[in-house]
């Protein structure tokens, strides 16, 4: 077993072992069987609210609103609980000093960042496709005729985002050795890639279309080509959020 | 409340996951009485009274070192 495999399980069962799997999965779930409940009930709740004598009339409920909850609830509550949970994956660590030991006895720092990264992307994968296949089989049996074309390229976008958000944890957990830099260089990032939005030139290329502007696509007011250069901008990111992180960390006195 | 009848056996299994978070948060509260910050009263009032924020604030924030 070489050093990768070891240290990618002990992150694993680590995860397990602090409750993260437990979390992760569960809320992850939880929003899962949420969306298409919501886009179902909201109607008939709204209806009941309503005070007697004032009717609205509102659209019967299509797939589309039920992906239109997916893709409001996992960027706003779901990416914010992973990022959460995972804040501390590198820094609170190293302000432990926990890895100083298998560091000094020959573990490649490289090993660290990547099997760390490995780790939490497997756990962010696995909690996005039950949401993702829970909100599909809820939304195939309320609404068996909807047709979702663009599907796999938006819920694609989405997980290629919350990459993102991990890679640039790990990067904020060397530069900051502790959780709060680390959710405050992640959130630095998500407000400045928000603010960047606002100009027309840098929407062709901006990676906050991937979470964003999924329903777009389903809806068919965002053509798929959009997607293509954000998704090459967010790739590139990740490559170097991971190169810098290891750059740094190599650079970094224990 | 006719209404929601329908959506019972959805809505059930949503209840049944909530409160398996607040259980796995409340466990841990009452186990392992360290934490970064804030008491135990405080944590377990936040862990049961808030839905499924409670457990993961306290999972991300709360929970110490063990």
């Amino acid at each position: 077993m070489n050093a990768f495999t070891a240290f990618f399980k002990k992150e694993l069962s680590e995860a397990a072992h602090t409750h993260k799997l437990t979390v992760m999965g569960l809320v992850f779930l939880l929003f899962g069987m949420m969306n298409p409940l919501t886009a179902k009930v909201l109607p008939d709740i709204l209806a009941g609210v309503m005070p007697d004598g004032i009717t609205i009339t509102l659209a019967t409920p299509t797939a589309l609103d039920s992906w239109a909850q997916f893709f409001k609830n996992v960027p706003q509550m779901g990416l914010i609980v992973m990022v959460l949970l995972y804040g501390g994956m590198l820094a609170n660590e190293l302000s432990r000093g926990t890895l100083t030991q298998l560091l000094t006895r020959g573990l490649p720092r490289k090993t660290v960042v990547l099997a760390k990264f490995s780790a939490a992307s497997l756990v962010w994968t696995a909690a996005y496709a039950l949401c993702f296949f829970v909100t599909y089989a809820y939304t195939v049996y309320f609404w068996p005729e909807g047709s979702t074309t663009g599907l796999p390229l938006a819920a694609f976008s989405l997980w290629v985002f919350g990459l993102m958000l991990l890679s640039t944890l790990l990067l904020g957990g060397v530069l900051f050795k502790n959780s709060y830099g680390c959710l405050l260089l992640t959130g630095g990032l998500v407000a400045l890639l928000s603010l960047l939005n606002i100009l027309p030139a840098m929407q062709a290329v901006n990676p906050m279309v991937l979470p964003s502007n999924g329903m777009a696509l389903l809806s068919g007011t965002f053509p798929a080509s959009g997607f293509v250069t954000p998704l090459l901008v967010t790739g590139a990111i990740i490559m170097s959020m991971l190169s810098g992180t290891i750059f740094l960390f190599n650079r970094k006195a224990l | 409340m006719d209404k929601l009848t329908p959506y019972l056996p959805f809505l059930i299994p949503i209840l049944i996951i909530e409160l398996a978070l607040m259980l796995t948060a409340l466990v841990h509260v009452l186990r392992h009485p360290h934490y970064r910050f804030g008491s135990k009263p405080l944590w377990i009032i936040v862990v049961v009274v808030f839905q499924i924020i409670g457990p993961i604030v306290y999972f991300a924030f709360g929970r110490g070192e063990e």
